[in-house]
């Protein structure tokens, strides 16, 4: 059974020639259409988060700030992002889809849920949009589950690396920031070296890809570095950044993942939960509408039904020793850390971290 | 303490960063120090979709002005987020002693610093300045 939360922003939100726009969101239910599930499908409206929710990840007083500013009309944020005065009510229902989808399945017991919304959450931080991103969606629903008690792998397979998601949790033991993206790129973090904060050490996961870079390396990521993690984590939920711009007809970026190979991605992710309808895919990038609609079915029916994809997969492009130095940089970076944290415990002197860029630095 | 020789300000074409860069220039000038000028690439002007006022020649015409040495200005392009990309850089081989840039509207602190001077402030390991545009400034 597929869950549909939502959609949302399939009219509102709209930045004229921008990319990021609504027609993504049709093309994105033309893919769930495209399956044919009949009465495997049931859709579930979102509603907006309540403020309660959006302060487990955001500062009160961006949220006054950035709806005062919607209200008034919006403008630019940044080179990259825009605000409409239809723009927070669209975001905050985004947030709040999450929210619906995963009580749905908590009813239901079983399949996968899908949230359909814009704009795109990964890049937006506790105290600012940017990278078309108004609210972080999937830390919305992260943060709802670990006040529950639950333990929440994120996986991030969206091009462009989810720096807002890992700044918001870097502290949080309770959740496992996994990202796969295309390096370099924008916006410049997700490098191996960064593990996660003196409370959570190796929650944050970075596997960074060259350009040209096809399926098969980034299931070589997820298998060789994510799998060993994960497992030792033991996550109750997994939630997926479900960003498709890493299809090789994306304007945007320069990876060669066809549907096929999100296919693939997405069972060897529905594997790392530990129980049956504990799966929420959240849409974020992909602007190329044919392939946002290719991989839309291609993911969920991996996950639903097992149907074949429209594109078979990928393999032999650059990045497979990315992933081993990224594997390697990552355990150095743990093993420094845990030294000295050891060193200092016999000294019972606290150790301090100089903020890094995005985690948390700007407030 | 030394005067820094190695000088990176943040420029994007934008009034604000237009001020930076005529600031480090100057001090460049002054202590015969090597400027880089660092701009970030966003994810519209990765695509070729944002048609930004930033040219390499207007850059090097700033610092040209304020008596900085060709031969000492550097033009440096790197994918990411401004605040990222300068951090980075610090935290880098050969980085810069001290980082300029200008300042932005913030959302949150409107008449104060933007996100950007911000979060350098706190994270950069280096010196930060940041410059006022220049109606602020007068």
């Amino acid at each position: 059974m597929l869950i549909l939360a939502g959609p949302v922003g399939e009219r509102e939100h709209d930045g004229g020639s921008h990319p990021e726009r609504p027609a993504r969101i049709r093309a994105a239910l033309d893919g769930v259409s495209d399956l044919r599930l009949g009465s495997d499908l049931v859709t579930v409206a979102a509603r907006p988060a309540q403020r309660d929710d959006l302060l487990r990840v955001h500062d009160g007083e961006y949220l006054d700030e950035l709806e005062s500013f919607s209200r008034r009309g919006g403008g630019a944020l940044d080179a990259d992002t825009y605000v409409t005065d239809t723009s927070w009510d669209a975001a905050v229902r985004a947030a709040g889809a999450g929210l619906v989808a995963i009580e749905a399945l908590e009813s239901s017991g079983e399949g996968a849920a899908f949230v359909v919304v814009r704009p795109p959450g990964h890049h937006a931080q506790r105290d600012r949009g940017m990278g078309f991103c108004l609210l972080n969606n999937v830390a919305v629903a992260a943060a709802a589950l670990v006040a529950k008690g639950a333990r929440v792998l994120i996986v991030d397979w969206d091009v462009h690396h989810g720096n807002g998601t890992q700044e918001i949790f870097w502290d949080e033991p309770d959740v496992l920031y996994v990202s796969t993206h295309q390096w370099p790129l924008y916006p410049g973090t997700g490098r191996p070296e960064e593990i996660g904060g003196l409370d959570a050490i190796g929650t944050t996961l970075n596997v960074p890809v060259p350009p040209g870079a096809t399926g098969d390396v980034l299931l070589q990521a997820m298998d060789e570095v994510a799998a060993p993690a994960v497992e030792a984590f033991g996550p109750d939920w997994v939630l997926v950044s479900c960003g498709f711009d890493a299809h090789r007809a994306d304007p945007l970026a320069e990876l060669a993942l066809t549907s096929g190979d999100f296919a693939a991605l997405a069972r060897r992710t529905a594997a790392f939960a530990r129980s049956p309808g504990r799966l929420v895919l959240f849409l974020e990038g992909g602007y190329d509408l044919q392939a946002l609609r290719q991989s839309t079915a291609a993911t969920l029916g991996a996950l639903v039904g097992d149907l074949p994809p429209p594109e078979p997969p990928t393999f032999g492009g650059p990045g497979s020793e990315a992933v081993r130095s990224a594997a390697r940089d990552r355990r150095r970076a743990i093993e420094e850390l845990s030294d000295r944290l050891l060193a200092v415990d016999s000294l019972d002197a606290p150790v301090t971290e100089r903020p890094r860029w995005g985690l948390g630095g700007a407030r | 303490m030394r005067a820094p020789a190695r000088i990176a300000v943040g420029y994007d074409g934008s009034p604000g960063s237009e001020a930076a860069l005529r600031w480090a220039a100057a001090l460049a000038g002054a202590l015969e120090a090597a400027i880089k000028v660092v701009h970030a690439v966003g994810l519209l002007e990765h695509a070729g979709l944002a048609s930004l006022s930033v040219h390499e020649d207007r850059a090097r015409a700033i610092a040209a002005g304020a008596g900085v040495e060709p031969s000492r200005v550097e033009w440096c392009v790197l994918e990411g987020d401004p605040g990222s990309v300068l951090c980075r850089m610090a935290e880098g081989p050969d980085p810069p002693e001290l980082i300029v840039v200008g300042t932005r509207r913030s959302l949150v602190h409107p008449g104060l610093l933007g996100s950007t001077s911000l979060g350098l402030v706190a994270c950069a390991p280096v010196p930060v300045v940041v410059v006022p545009p220049a109606d602020r400034a007068s």
